[in-house]
């Protein structure tokens, strides 16, 4: 080999391996009018982890992953009936969860177990063991605590009870998303007790159902019975954040409540947002008479509020900051690293993601690009209101991706609080912001006016004079004419008269 | 009386709602030339609404141009208005002739076209707050054209005011019909074109091999 063959192949491997080309596929996003252009990556795969990489043998439909606030990771290990504490590196196995014990003494384990929690306020680990029907807590130790059965309740009309997902909150309430339940999450107190259903979807209002609802008011009671119920579809996870419980479902055939974020009496903040997650256009196969529509099934809340939503059809994170715009697109279906088969669980521990493959078996980490950093430090300060402190960072946004819609608003903002119009008129033209640009132009007029006002009372008072003076002139000039014409006539009508 | 240069038609019938096309009708006046001149003006005053309005107010989809919208809009609705209005009319006892209907219907659309190129401008000076003003001049301007074809068309056609509205009414069903014809007869031809360019292709590619 030539040394300089060598030195070319060497540059070329180089600039493939910066370029973060190793992305399986094209990152895009969605410009102003909904359409997908290309994008640079916020997240690039870094590796993925197996069962047999951390030497406890593979994974088997790992449906749930869970990092607590020692940085603990849990992964639900559901084929293999045990929940795996890895460290925050995903180097090592802390511990393996597979078998408690009761609070009798009694030896038990799980069953296809489906979801897990570790509350930081109560410190113990909540367990959504699906086959058998029950949610256990306990501690560290694998002491039971206490275990959520099936509730005995009037409000509780389901024969089953299969929890699957389950979170905490700050209060030690118990919130479990249950499946074949369509009417939100069950709630149960810190001592077990059922407390009832939480954060239940809408119908969504097709043509059908409000065609049904009208239908329904001339329709008899026996009628009505025997009809096909309007069924809101359920919860599929959630997460909480603070005060807040951000729920998502994947349903293909609704759109209306796929991503929620519930306040603690259960009202939804986004429910009248008209917000859209996922792909923006579903894709309609012909071929299997299918709508490859968002099938949102995990969602998780970064540390920095950032929502990032997992769609299981096309294999994807959606990321959207706390306003629930689209930041990043990241992933794809591929066999590759950062590609997916049927992802199954999200996570997020400071700059990096994680998700788990129920079908590869694994769990993948994807990290941060500098891209990604300088977008996600000007988005926390725009959406925190320091405008002008993120000028800078969505200046190099902008020098990075030029398509990046939100560094033109967030540049928009910035000059127009800082009293530049004409820079903020600029770029909200860029941005196609119709909003910004008004105020801005309404500055832009006022300082306009402020400093040329006496020129323009002169202009206008010359104007004025000069019009004056003009339809004078005129109008002696018309006159004058017209005199002449008259008299004319007259003459023509004398020498006329004269001739008779 | 009323002898009245072509330019000081438009201003009379314009500025004189309700007997200015009798009074046009009356002296033989109005110029085909005037009115494809209004006919244009119409036609840059629709570029102008969807193109060159003040930021602030409308954004444009500004990724492709198509003429042929905004074509639409002016021009062929209003060729379908006159050729309607004439056919429908003539049924109708009606006394006026194509020239004059287009003539007469030009000149009352010159409120409307005003109106636009009015907005327009003023999009560049007002925030949306005022935008109250532009609403203003916007509905005095539809409103007083819409009084103008009226008086236009029961000034041309010499029709009583409950003919008019019939006639009116009929005008607007028969260009329906003509646009949905045209439709028609242009996917139809596009269908004919398409047939043909694939046998021109066929064809040309057996001659090279």
């Amino acid at each position: 080999m030539t040394p300089v063959f060598a030195a070319v192949l060497l540059t070329s491997t180089a600039a493939s391996l910066g370029a973060s080309a190793a992305e399986p596929y094209d990152v895009y996003n969605y410009d102003r009018w909904g359409e997908a252009i290309p994008s640079q990556a916020g997240y690039i795969a870094d590796r993925a982890v197996s069962g047999k990489d951390l030497g406890i043998g593979h994974f088997k439909n790992p449906n749930d992953l869970f990092k607590d606030h020692n940085d603990i990771f849990y992964v639900v290990d559901t084929d293999n009936n045990r929940i795996v504490a890895v460290d925050s590196e995903f180097e090592e196995v802390v511990k393996i969860y597979d078998e408690f014990t009761m609070e009798d003494g009694s030896v038990t384990t799980l069953k296809k177990p489906m979801g897990v929690y570790v509350s930081e306020y109560t410190d113990l680990i909540y367990i959504a063991d699906n086959e058998n029907g029950r949610v256990l807590i306990c501690n560290y130790d694998c002491e039971v605590v206490m275990e959520i059965t099936k509730p005995e309740s009037e409000v509780y009309t389901q024969n089953t009870f299969l929890p699957q997902r389950v979170i905490a909150d700050k209060a030690g309430n118990v919130y479990v998303v249950l499946g074949n339940i369509t009417t939100g999450a069950a709630m149960f107190s810190p001592d077990g007790e059922f407390i009832g259903f939480y954060g239940a979807n809408r119908v969504e209002a097709t043509a059908e159902i409000v065609g049904n609802y009208f239908m329904n008011l001339f329709t008899s009671e026996e009628k009505k019975a025997r009809k096909a119920r309007n069924i809101p579809t359920g919860i599929t996870s959630f997460d909480i954040d603070g005060d807040f419980i951000f729920t998502c479902t994947s349903s293909t055939s609704q759109t209306t409540d796929t991503v929620k974020k519930l306040n603690a009496a259960g009202n939804n903040n986004f429910a009248n947002l008209q917000l859209k997650f996922g792909d923006f256009t579903p894709m309609y196969d012909t071929n299997t008479n299918t709508n490859y529509a968002a099938k949102i099934t995990d969602i998780d809340i970064a540390d920095d509020g950032n929502i990032n939503c997992l769609d299981f059809t096309t294999g994807r994170i959606f990321q959207y900051d706390e306003d629930c715009n689209l930041l990043f697109i990241i992933g794809t279906k591929a066999d590759q690293i950062g590609g997916f088969d049927q992802v199954s669980a999200l996570e997020s521990m400071g700059d990096n993601l994680y998700v788990a493959d129920k079908q590869k078996n694994t769990i993948t980490i994807f990290v941060e690009t500098s891209f990604g950093e300088i977008v996600h430090e000007a988005t926390t300060l725009y959406n925190s209101g320091h405008y002008e402190e993120a000028l800078d960072p969505w200046y190099e946004v902008l020098k990075r991706d030029g398509n990046y819609r939100r560094a033109y608003i967030g540049v928009a903002s910035a000059l127009l609080n800082a009293g530049d119009y004409k820079g903020a008129m600029k770029y909200a033209e860029l941005a196609d912001m119709p909003a910004i640009y008004n105020k801005a132009f309404e500055g832009y007029r006022m300082d306009f006016l402020s400093e040329n006002f006496t020129a323009i009372i002169v202009v206008l008072v010359i104007l004025v004079i000069a019009f004056y003076i003009a339809s004078r002139h005129f109008k002696k000039k018309r006159l004058a004419r017209e005199a002449a014409e008259r008299a004319e006539l007259l003459e023509r009508r004398n020498n006329a008269g004269r001739e008779e | 009386m009323m002898d009245l240069t072509q330019k000081q038609w438009v201003k009379h019938t314009v500025t004189h709602p309700f007997e200015g096309f009798e009074d046009l009708r009356w002296k033989k006046g109005g110029s085909l030339k005037i009115a494809f001149l209004i006919v244009l003006l119409f036609f840059g005053a629709s570029i102008a609404y969807g193109r060159l309005y003040g930021f602030q107010f409308y954004v444009s989809y500004d990724k492709t141009f198509n003429i042929i919208p905004y074509l639409v809009e002016s021009v062929v609705i209003f060729a379908t208005w006159v050729i309607g209005n004439w056919a429908v009319c003539t049924l109708l006892d009606g006394e006026g002739t194509m020239k004059n209907i287009c003539i007469y219907s030009a000149y009352a659309l010159i409120p409307y076209i005003a109106q636009i190129y009015i907005n327009v401008i003023l999009s560049h000076f007002l925030i949306r707050d005022e935008y109250v003003f532009m609403q203003a001049i916007e509905i005095i301007g539809t409103l007083w054209s819409v009084v103008l074809v009226f008086s236009a068309i029961k000034a041309v056609h010499q029709y009583s005011f409950g003919k008019t509205v019939f006639a009116i009414v009929l005008t607007i069903v028969a260009m329906l019909i003509m646009l949905f014809l045209l439709v028609l007869l242009l996917s139809l031809i596009q269908q004919v074109w398409v047939f043909f360019s694939s046998i021109y292709t066929e064809i040309s590619y057996r001659v090279r091999v």
